[in-house]
């Protein structure tokens, strides 16, 4: 990625200039620091949502005297719910793909493409939580494997809803300057970074805890 | 980046090509799902499972996050990361014996 940068590979420190015109970054790896940033932070993501999986793998399959998701879990939903998610990250990587290409109109289609699929995943799990508290009367605290799915989709959730206002934010951007610059343009790289690793969390949720848990 | 990472960028056609390879491959998952509830896979359908989810993550991973584009050097570290938090958990979950969800 990073089409829009000039990186001078082999430069022995830290460099940046700055300029509005022309931005140029040198760094000792090769790798923009900001690229290289988020890479580091999504490995660290493993560990968040890895001590969520392990949770839900020790406690999801277990009996309790009130409901358990296993109980009640809607497949054909879900797995609609994650179709959406999956061809959000192709809208996301065609956004990618337009501002590349110099597509500003294209870009801002799929940026916004991106965050109505994002929010449409978003209003589902919002609906089948809702589901599970009202109608089928499991809480956050009913017993520990309602407590665990809750806080592993919940929280993916809520990593779904940052990346939808980061895409709206970007959306704002290339309305209000008529397209995205050099500098925003990486912004839109980090941001699809961040967008295709909440989706490869949800292959994983979406297979062990769904699929594999109400098996 | 490299410069000959560059060159190798999929065109918008394999892009879509991508998606649709990762949704027939959800399709397939869930309908492996109805065929262990309707006749029992006795266990198949776990290694199954994560079988095609684990390709459904290289495919993200390597062609939308175009992590097999970029510098080997990403790779290292987000694999790094990944394989920690597996060896991590994995001895976590042995040791309170929870694998029985995959047989």
């Amino acid at each position: 990625m990073a089409d829009t940068f000039e990186i001078e590979e082999g430069a022995d420190a830290p460099e940046h200039d700055t300029g509005d015109d022309h931005h140029v970054v040198h760094e000792s790896t090769g790798i923009d620091n900001r690229k290289l940033g988020m890479w580091v932070f999504l490995s660290s993501e493993f560990m968040f949502f890895g001590a969520f999986i392990s949770n839900y793998l020790l406690y999801g399959n277990r009996d309790f005297d009130s409901v358990v998701p296993r109980d009640i879990y809607d497949i054909p939903f879900t797995s609609i719910s994650s179709f959406v998610l999956l061809m959000s990250s192709l809208t996301m990587v065609l956004a990618h793909h337009a501002l590349s290409t110099g597509d500003q109109n294209g870009t801002k289609t799929w940026l916004m493409a991106t965050a109505l699929l994002g929010s449409v995943f978003l209003g589902g799990q919002v609906f089948e939580f809702y589901e599970f508290i009202t109608v089928k009367d499991m809480t956050l605290t009913s017993n520990p494997a309602a407590s665990a799915f809750y806080m592993l989709t919940g929280f993916h959730g809520a990593h779904v809803a940052i990346g939808i206002l980061m895409l709206l934010s970007l959306f704002g951007i290339t309305r209000r300057q008529g397209g995205l610059s050099e500098k925003h343009g990486m912004n839109l790289e980090l941001v699809g970074l961040y967008w295709h690793f909440v989706d490869i969390i949800w292959i994983v949720i979406f297979t062990i805890v769904y699929l594999l848990g109400a098996a | 980046m490299s410069e000959t990472a560059h060159a190798a960028h999929p065109s918008t056609r394999d892009y879509v090509r991508i998606a649709i390879f990762l949704a027939v491959l959800t399709a397939i998952e869930v309908a492996l799902f109805y065929v262990d509830e309707a006749f029992d896979m006795n266990g198949w359908d776990g290694p199954l499972l994560i079988g095609l989810s684990t390709i459904k993550f290289v495919a993200v991973v390597g062609w939308f996050m175009h992590l097999r584009f970029e510098d080997s050097f990403l790779s290292r570290f987000f694999g790094a990361g990944f394989v920690l938090a597996m060896i991590l958990y994995g001895i976590v979950l042995a040791a309170f014996g929870a694998f029985a969800i995959f047989g």
